[in-house]
């Protein structure tokens, strides 16, 4: 535990770019490889020790760019021990290749099947009835919750190496997602209501038949895309079918749209 | 110039999803109000930014697997929309934002395969940052990372810079063209809104997601129509 806090902070920094050249041969490792770099600069000395430890981490390795935080903060943990003798030198890959899998499956759980869609659900809503502020503090809280908690994992995994599971698991990530997943699809359903709303008025009050024709277009499209979508059908030929439909419609149906109220 | 700081907002935007921070930047209900400010009229992105982030919700990158790009056909949508709105002098209306979704649309296609052409060149990083540390240079192996941010980067900032400058130059040809399509194409903006909604929702795999989705519309919708008809 002696990296100066600068150096913390510039490889917490360069993990921000893990993913930057992914790809198909190592997945994130030029990312790890590159955020690790400072603390390697730092933990060894000898130029040839640290070639042979930033060689370990061009290994294949791939995670949730959130949960890699907390790995690469552990992956130092372990390279510390590796300089000071007390561990083998695989003792860090081993440790990677350990976490990544099942970190990997916690964080895309998390951030990218909860949080950011119940984010951006809670945007949207607030887009639909206010306008952009909502949209702006949406992000700033997401952002928020994001940073702190890779930067949290970072530190956790950078103090506790393989304590950081216990760590992470104290954070019930699983169970928030659960709550997220819910409540973003109610916000889902919140913003199909004000958009059934917002085309319920855009035709009023002159052209009542038109109102009409714009909410029953909002639910009818709602209703047999969900039905559709629950029989794998793909989402963008489904968007174009819905188009042409209601541009269909709308031809035959002429002169019934303009009705007056 | 408009779609010089365009391509620069759709560049940044394909680097921020993916390579760098992913603070939700790129996600539709952002990018499309700031595609729309980089053209001078964030109200007009703001308009089809709620569908969009709706209808792409799903839109996640796990793992090895690549979704569609939405932030490439977000920032073609917005911009072709503004575009086309300020030719015809009407703004982004709802027409407008749905002709603009039918011609873009197949852009997030086409930047998932730019991502997995990203991916192959990133490989051949991979093997010139080994090479590097072969050669005792670990600090030039390290900074190799940087470079695979380049090529999303370009891709991005020219395919939705043409892409919004076709679309403002297709949406008045159609719309002056055959102004009784506009309220045929209102309608069919509207039904696009009620897709991306049940989109957004199948997405999230929550537990009773029918009832709870139908449930929270009905409610919102009731309470809103009570409250319009008492204002």
């Amino acid at each position: 535990m002696s990296l100066p806090a600068a150096t913390q902070a510039r490889v917490f920094w360069r993990c921000l770019f893990i993913q930057a050249a992914w790809n198909r041969r190592g997945m994130q490792n030029l990312g790890f490889a590159f955020a690790i770099d400072p603390a390697l600069r730092r933990i060894y000395l000898d130029p040839a020790a640290r070639e042979e430890a930033l060689r370990r981490h061009l290994g294949v390795f791939n995670c949730h760019p959130f949960m890699a935080a907390a790995i690469l903060g552990g992956a130092i943990h372990h390279e510390e021990r590796v300089a000071a003798g007390e561990e083998p030198g695989a003792a860090p890959a081993q440790y990677k290749a350990a976490l990544q899998g099942p970190l990997a499956a916690v964080g895309d759980g998390f951030f990218w099947t909860a949080l950011r869609p119940f984010v951006g659900a809670a945007a949207v809503v607030g887009a639909l009835t206010v306008g952009w502020l909502p949209v702006v503090a949406a992000l700033l809280v997401y952002n928020g919750i994001a940073l702190a908690l890779r930067w949290h994992l970072f530190q956790a995994g950078y103090r506790l190496g393989d304590g950081v599971v216990g760590a992470i698991a104290r954070l019930s990530l699983p169970r928030q997602a659960d709550r997220l997943r819910f409540a973003a699809t109610a916000l889902c359903g919140a913003a199909a209501g004000l958009l059934l709303l917002a085309a319920w008025r855009s035709g009023r009050p002159a052209l009542h038949g038109l109102s009409t024709a714009a909410a029953a277009s909002v639910a009818v499209g709602a209703g047999v895309s969900w039905l559709a979508l629950s029989r794998g059908a793909p989402l963008l030929p489904l968007a174009y079918a819905a188009i042409a439909v209601a541009v269909v419609a709308a031809v035959i149906l002429g002169g019934h749209l303009v009705g007056g109220a | 110039m408009p779609f010089l700081v365009l391509g620069l907002v759709a560049g940044l935007a394909a680097v921020e999803r993916k390579g760098f921070l992913q603070a939700m930047l790129s996600r539709p209900i952002a990018l499309a109000p700031i595609a729309g400010l980089a053209l001078g009229d964030a109200a007009g992105g703001l308009f089809v930014a709620p569908p969009l982030e709706l209808l792409w919700l799903g839109a996640v990158n796990m793992g090895a697997a690549l979704p569609l790009h939405e932030t490439l056909a977000t920032a073609a949508i917005a911009g072709g929309a503004v575009l086309g709105g300020r030719a015809l002098g009407t703004g982004v209306t709802g027409s407008v934002a749905v002709l603009a979704v039918l011609l873009c649309a197949p852009l997030a296609l086409l930047g998932r395969s730019a991502e997995r052409l990203g991916e192959r060149r990133n490989e051949a990083l991979a093997v010139r940052a080994e090479n590097a540390l072969s050669c005792h240079d670990a600090r030039a192996a390290a900074a190799m990372n940087l470079r695979g941010m380049l090529l999303p980067f370009g891709i991005n900032a020219l395919l939705a810079a043409v892409g919004a400058a076709a679309t403002g130059v297709v949406i008045p040809f159609l719309l002056r063209d055959a102004p009784s399509s506009e309220r045929a194409l209102g309608l069919a903006w509207w039904a696009f809104c009620g897709v991306a909604a049940a989109a957004g929702a199948r997405s999230l795999r929550c537990r009773r997601a029918g009832l709870v989705f139908a449930a929270a519309a009905g409610a919102v919708a009731l309470v809103g129509l009570v409250a319009w008809r008492a204002g």
